[in-house]
């Protein structure tokens, strides 16, 4: 059996509609700015759902030719972007060549690379066989997303994806904290990235009459609202490394936070109707992974899609793993600024979370005008908070009744041995 | 087999002929195209390796299917197995055009 190591947060990424980076990101969440706009990715005519959290598709052209890419798959330009940043931040990539050095790559997406998907399909109905790309596999296959970066930074420790839909990038952060807490490795680049603003893809989310159809960009996405009425498709990718601490202090970088619990379980009872025993399972698992009592933690960062499903079942949820502590925390959805980013919200919101310690400041939640009289807890108000307790937790749940729940501390300098 | 259904195809021939600079030049556009890396296309020459351009076992077949639609030609990937050069792959493609560009 191995020690359990303490497992910290050395490098940060993000391309996201708030910004494509983590300055630009936590000063816009800060200061209240969404990344939701109306559709442009595709023709909105087409949709019933209009209001979306796209990235700027200049932003993205400009960050791609700083790094001499070639836009390939969304899906994957997104995360190579999300995870040059945090390469770089935990001083494994940039400068010269990159020399083979042994970091794990594991990568959650609900969607995968289907633009790639949609692109191939579409050969082969207008070209038949003869229609088919040569590299048509290496294009198709999800783990390309993860088997890129491996290459390209040429990271040596095992590479793969996780997929699970909205718990893909906290299940891939879960299990790379477990990766690293056993010993199995020091270093782990983990994650997720999702982009499913393919026409096929988008239009089936729009059928499935889960998202809003609120036209005003500014006040679609309302998490916890009584006037809410569904979630906002958003993009995007978020990155994190992982590192013993015994290995992030011997290399002498900069420590951004603590990953010290995940918990899991499965609603094993609907596909899409969440359950509040089975996602209060998940957050119990944590706190007792994480060694944490409920009253210790100072911050929830919900899953809250804004859903009239997810959010009364969560509010639940929180309530019955938490118990009275439920009636002091702190809780915020970041939706409202970055819709749903799918397989990538868990990252992206996990690096909200450790911002949120590190800086003892949350985002606000917007468009939270009347909370629904159902979801009886301590909202975040309309302008980014103070929180105080140095303890976290990030919930997310899918689709096929999966909950990841994660724990974070913030870290102290010379914390000592605790 | 060639330019017969897409407009615009065979424009630049008039007589569906392409010379050797021609092939030389929708080449090049296609690599341009095609190519990962940050190459000065100007002074790519028929003795360059297309190797060197960026091109690798993998990519090169997307390079090989890119000709084949753009060109409008069908032929396998052994075919082209020899191919090291820009002025190889010119002359392999003139000769599947069955044009006067073969000669240079």
């Amino acid at each position: 059996m191995r020690d359990r190591r303490k497992v910290v947060v050395t490098g940060l990424g993000v391309v996201s509609p708030v910004g494509l980076d983590e300055s630009t990101l936590w000063q816009n969440m800060i200061g209240g700015r969404h990344g939701i706009r109306l559709l442009s990715l595709l023709n909105a005519e087409e949709f019933k759902s209009k209001s979306v959290a796209e990235i700027d598709q200049t932003l993205l052209a400009a960050a791609l030719a700083a790094r001499q890419m070639r836009p390939a798959d969304r899906a994957g330009d997104l995360a190579t972007l999300a995870a040059a940043q945090a390469l770089e931040a935990a001083g494994l990539a940039g400068g010269q060549e990159p020399v083979a050095k042994r970091v794990a790559v594991v990568i959650g997406t609900g969607g995968g690379v289907s633009e790639s998907v949609e692109d191939a399909y579409r050969r082969y109905w207008e070209g038949g066989l003869k229609g088919i790309r040569p590299t048509t596999i290496v294009r198709v296959i999800n783990n390309s997303i993860s088997g890129n970066i491996s290459i390209k930074y040429r990271l040596t420790g095992p590479n793969f994806v996780i997929t699970s839909a909205c718990a893909s990038a906290s299940n891939a952060i879960g299990m790379a904290m477990r990766m690293v807490r056993d010993g199995y490795e020091d270093k782990v680049l983990c994650g997720g990235t999702d982009s499913l603003f393919s026409r096929s893809l988008f239009g089936a989310w729009d059928k499935i009459g889960a998202m809003s159809k609120n036209p005003d960009p500014n006040r679609a996405s309302r998490p916890f609202d009584t006037d809410r009425d569904g979630f906002v498709m958003g993009e995007g990718a978020a990155m994190i490394v992982v590192e013993s601490e015994e290995s992030a202090k011997a290399r002498g970088v900069r420590i951004r936070g603590e990953i010290c619990g995940y918990g899991e379980s499965s609603d094993a009872d609907h596909f899409t109707r969440p359950s509040s025993a089975g996602q209060a399972a998940a957050i119990r698992a944590a706190l007792d992974d994480a060694g944490v009592r409920p009253d210790e933690v100072g911050f929830v960062n919900a899953h809250g899609t804004a859903t009239e499903a997810n959010d009364e079942c969560e509010c639940q949820s929180i309530r019955d793993a938490l118990g009275n502590a439920a009636d002091d925390v702190l809780v915020a959805s970041n939706k409202s600024f970055f819709g749903h980013a799918m397989g990538a919200s868990g990252a992206l919101e996990s690096v909200v979370t450790l911002l949120g310690l590190e800086n003892g400041i949350v985002p606000p939640n917007l468009n939270l005008d009347h909370p629904d009289p159902k979801c009886t807890l301590r909202f975040v108000p309309g302008t980014a908070t103070a929180i105080v307790p140095p303890v976290a937790i990030k919930n997310s749940f899918a689709f096929g009744g999966t909950n990841a729940v994660l724990v974070f501390r913030r870290y102290v300098q010379d914390h000592g041995g605790k | 087999m060639r330019c017969s259904s897409f407009a615009g195809m065979c424009k630049t021939t008039g007589e569906n002929k392409m010379t050797r600079q021609e092939v030389t030049d929708k080449l090049r556009a296609l690599m341009r195209k095609t190519s990962q890396k940050q190459v000065d296309w100007d002074s790519v020459a028929e003795q360059t390796e297309i190797a060197s351009l960026g091109f690798d076992s993998l990519s090169i077949l997307d390079l090989i299917y890119d000709i084949q639609s753009a060109f409008e030609l069908e032929f396998e990937a052994e075919e082209v197995a020899g191919v090291r050069t820009v002025g190889d792959m010119v002359t392999f493609l003139a000769g599947k055009l069955g044009s006067a560009s073969g000669q240079g």
